[in-house]
């Protein structure tokens, strides 16, 4: 979506240049405009989003004191020796985990869910409008409904294995557990926003395709692999970038949930900074870790736009 | 006509709005203002509010505010971030882990210049609990909310299967086999005892085996280049543990918040019958619980005498970017928070340790005890511990760190992995982080 924001944004911009162009051939003129229109955004990405990037990159380069000021150049050695330190490397391994998982279930379920909303039932709009509500629920609501399901004593999972006679899982205390609670909850908190893009993007499937197949003979199944999941294969693309991108930086539920803890089961990469900068003051080490983080996203989404570009027009 | 109405119902606001302000900067014109941050929440902090309101009232020269600040690490960072602006306090609590990064920080007025100028007796104040805020023979801050680690049983339940109570001051084998008894003779329907895993516990086995921590005697002695987890004291607990959580005497209820909470909960309800947790909980406990509550001393290891442990909690700094006159009013609400009746009532409250050893004559403690003769157990462990560098805490920065990955090598050994090994490695990591840190702070 920012994508497309911006795109627009520069194809207004190219569409003044050549009114400017146009009308006055003078060269100053066009800088002028150019300073009048870009300026403002240059002005506040570059106190918001560009300066602090650079002082990031800057402090990862140094050893931080007790009050967070860089005091001693290291190089690139805070790099070498957090990719050295194998709590570091759990904590990668789990968010490479806890985003996969989340970002593939997410689409698969929102998937499922768009495909039984789009047949034409009666009071299928009720279901619509359900599927689509956890949008509209914020973070902290969120958690705490799921601190709810998952508490040991009182949670409605653990009176239903006690009264189904099953074992009590721990689920917040204990490591694996904690991590599957933890996806539970995001993907449940990501379904609204899918479902609504992917059901979208169902609506806008011309209905003539699906009447060939029937007379064709064609049973559902496969109409839903040949004919539906191939025109809406850009949209689930989009999708699954957004939410892997967004899974990348998951720290609410988690500060909530579980604070990181089991054992740092979940102490995922952007939690794992706020507690190196604020819970540590190890700001040096902080900012190394987010230099990691924009690259490891980063590399995402060059992928993103590679792969959309090529298969946004089949 | 609807503009005109918003234009008057705006411009009569603003009057209200230039009214008020000018009724509140009047009063404190006549009263000097003095910012108190700290992070006490439920009880602790209704109490500190009324210790406020008390002291607003008893004087008419200072004017305590209270703002309450959230947890006690990012407290911390608030607190170094702010200072020099406007809006830095002018009287903070800082949590016992973060003495040696405040005071290195040099944002604060030791209290010991305020000690000296008004000839303060500090010696009405617990000796442990002030040599823990105390380098080269200054006071840098004042000891505030202040609890030791004991040992909790329940004496109802030790009682109906006929086990003797351990001793006031136990040994480690004199409670695992109290702990064992409780298992075999409930049949493993209760469970003997939990020693979370915690890194303050850890450290608290060292403190009580007379044992540095950090080299330069804990940091006591300069600034700390080494720490070793691996001596004896610290290995003969962590081996008492895993001989014992691989018998079923000690039970392994995890680490964190969570854990605590879990061990609260299965000895309230009977289900445990020992845990090592910190004295703060004794409020809690007393109130839970039907069955009579037993407290004996942090136990230490056979054949060693105990050498008493240190204290956690938090401490009073007066910052020093204010004027004089504000410093003053500062250390004053300090004096006041410090005497003997304000000391037993904030113990009352809270369950933290009264300081002022007069405190222990005070009617609301006198009552306290005579209704809960147990209760006093966890100030007699803190009055009769002598203050050595190894029990007064570790000067040194990175004790979050420290806790953390000494909590992780305890999680390791509970599951049985090699003892030495895991000390070892949590110790490396430990040292490389204070090369990093002395490097940056350039301490050498």
């Amino acid at each position: 979506m920012q994508q497309s924001l911006q795109n627009k944004a520069a194809n207004e911009s190219s569409n003044l240049k050549l009114k400017a162009n146009s009308t006055t051939a003078s060269k100053s003129k066009d800088g002028w405009y150019v300073a009048l229109f870009l300026g403002p955004s240059l002005l506040l990405l570059g106190i918001f989003v560009f300066y602090p990037m650079l002082k990031t990159f800057y402090l990862s380069m140094f050893l931080t004191n007790n009050v967070g000021k860089a005091t001693t150049f290291v190089g690139f050695s805070n790099y070498l020796s957090l990719l050295k330190n194998p709590a570091y490397l759990s904590s990668l391994g789990a968010t490479l985990i806890y985003v996969l998982a989340v970002s593939a279930l997410t689409v698969i379920i929102g998937l499922l869910l768009a495909v039984a909303a789009n047949q034409q039932l009666k009071g299928i709009k009720i279901f619509r409008t359900l599927f689509s509500s956890t949008m509209g629920v914020s973070v902290s609501v969120a958690a705490i409904f799921w601190l709810f399901v998952f508490n040991p004593s009182v949670g409605v999972l653990s009176q239903l294995s006690t009264a189904l006679h099953l074992p009590v899982i721990n689920w917040l205390t204990d490591p694996t557990f904690a991590m599957i609670a933890i996806i539970i909850s995001t993907v449940w908190m990501n379904l609204g926003f899918t479902f609504l893009i992917l059901f979208g993007a169902l609506q806008a499937v011309p209905t003539s395709l699906y009447e060939a197949a029937d007379i064709a003979g064609v049973s559902k199944t496969t109409q839903l692999f040949k004919i539906t999941i191939p025109m809406i294969s850009p949209t689930m693309f989009f999708v699954l970038i957004v939410t892997l991108i967004e899974a990348f930086k998951s720290f609410g539920l988690i500060d909530m949930m579980t604070a990181g803890g089991p054992n740092n089961a979940t102490n995922l990469l952007v939690y794992r900074i706020y507690q190196d900068a604020f819970l540590n003051g190890n700001f040096a080490q902080a900012s190394t870790e987010s230099i990691i983080l924009t690259v490891i996203i980063a590399i995402f989404t060059l992928i993103q736009f590679k792969l959309l570009g090529k298969r946004v027009n089949y | 006509m609807k503009r005109r109405k918003i234009i008057g119902i705006l411009s009569c606001l603003l009057l209200l709005i230039l009214v008020v302000s000018g009724c509140a900067k009047s009063q404190a014109a006549s009263k000097q203002k003095i910012v108190f941050w700290h992070e006490m929440t439920g009880p602790a902090g209704q109490q500190l509010d009324t210790f406020a309101k008390e002291f607003n009232q008893s004087q008419g020269k200072y004017e305590i505010v209270p703002e309450f600040e959230g947890g006690y690490n990012e407290a911390v960072q608030k607190i170094l971030q702010t200072h020099g602006t406007s809006t830095s306090p002018a009287l903070f609590q800082s949590m016992d882990v973060s003495t040696s990064e405040i005071y290195h920080a040099k944002i604060a007025t030791p209290v010991q210049y305020f000690i000296n100028k008004e000839h303060y007796n500090l010696n009405q104040i617990q000796p442990v609990a002030t040599s823990f805020y105390s380098q080269n023979g200054q006071q840098i801050s004042m000891p505030f909310n202040t609890s030791q680690p004991v040992l909790y049983y329940n004496a109802t339940l030790l009682k109906k299967l006929g086990i003797k109570a351990p001793s006031i001051n136990p040994s480690y084998s004199e409670i695992t086999n109290v702990a064992n008894q409780i298992t075999q003779k409930s049949n493993g329907k209760v469970k003997g005892l939990t020693v979370e895993e915690y890194g303050w516990l850890f450290e608290q086995f060292m403190a009580n085996s007379n044992e540095h921590m950090a080299n330069n005697q804990n940091g006591r002695a300069g600034i700390p280049t080494k720490v070793d987890f691996t001596t004896p004291g610290a290995q003969k607990a962590m081996s008492w543990i895993q001989a014992n959580v691989k018998k079923n005497d000690i039970i392994n209820f995890g680490s964190g918040t969570t854990a605590e909470a879990n061990e609260i909960a299965s000895f309230l309800s009977g289900k445990l019958g020992m845990f090592l947790q910190s004295s703060a909980d004794l409020g809690q406990l007393l109130a839970g619980t039907k069955d009579k509550l037993g407290i004996c001393y942090y136990p230490h290891a056979d054949g060693q005498k105990a050498n008493g442990v240190s204290i956690g909690g938090a401490s009073l700094w007066i910052s020093n970017d204010k004027p004089k006159s504000v410093q003053n009013g500062a250390f004053e609400f300090i004096k006041f928070l410090m005497t003997a009746k304000n000391q037993a009532a904030w113990q009352k409250a809270t369950g933290y340790l009264a300081l002022n050893k007069n405190s222990q004559q005070e009617p609301i403690l006198k009552k306290l005890y005579a209704a809960d003769p147990e209760a006093m157990v966890p100030s007699e462990q803190l009055s009769r511990t002598k203050a050595n560098t190894a029990n007064s805490g570790i000067f040194m920065e990175g004790i979050v760190q420290e806790r953390n990955l000494t909590q992780t090598a305890m999680q390791q050994i509970y599951t049985g992995a090699n003892i030495k090994k895991s000390l070892t490695t949590a110790e490396d990591s430990m040292n490389t982080y204070i090369a990093n840190n002395n490097k940056a702070n350039h301490y050498n």
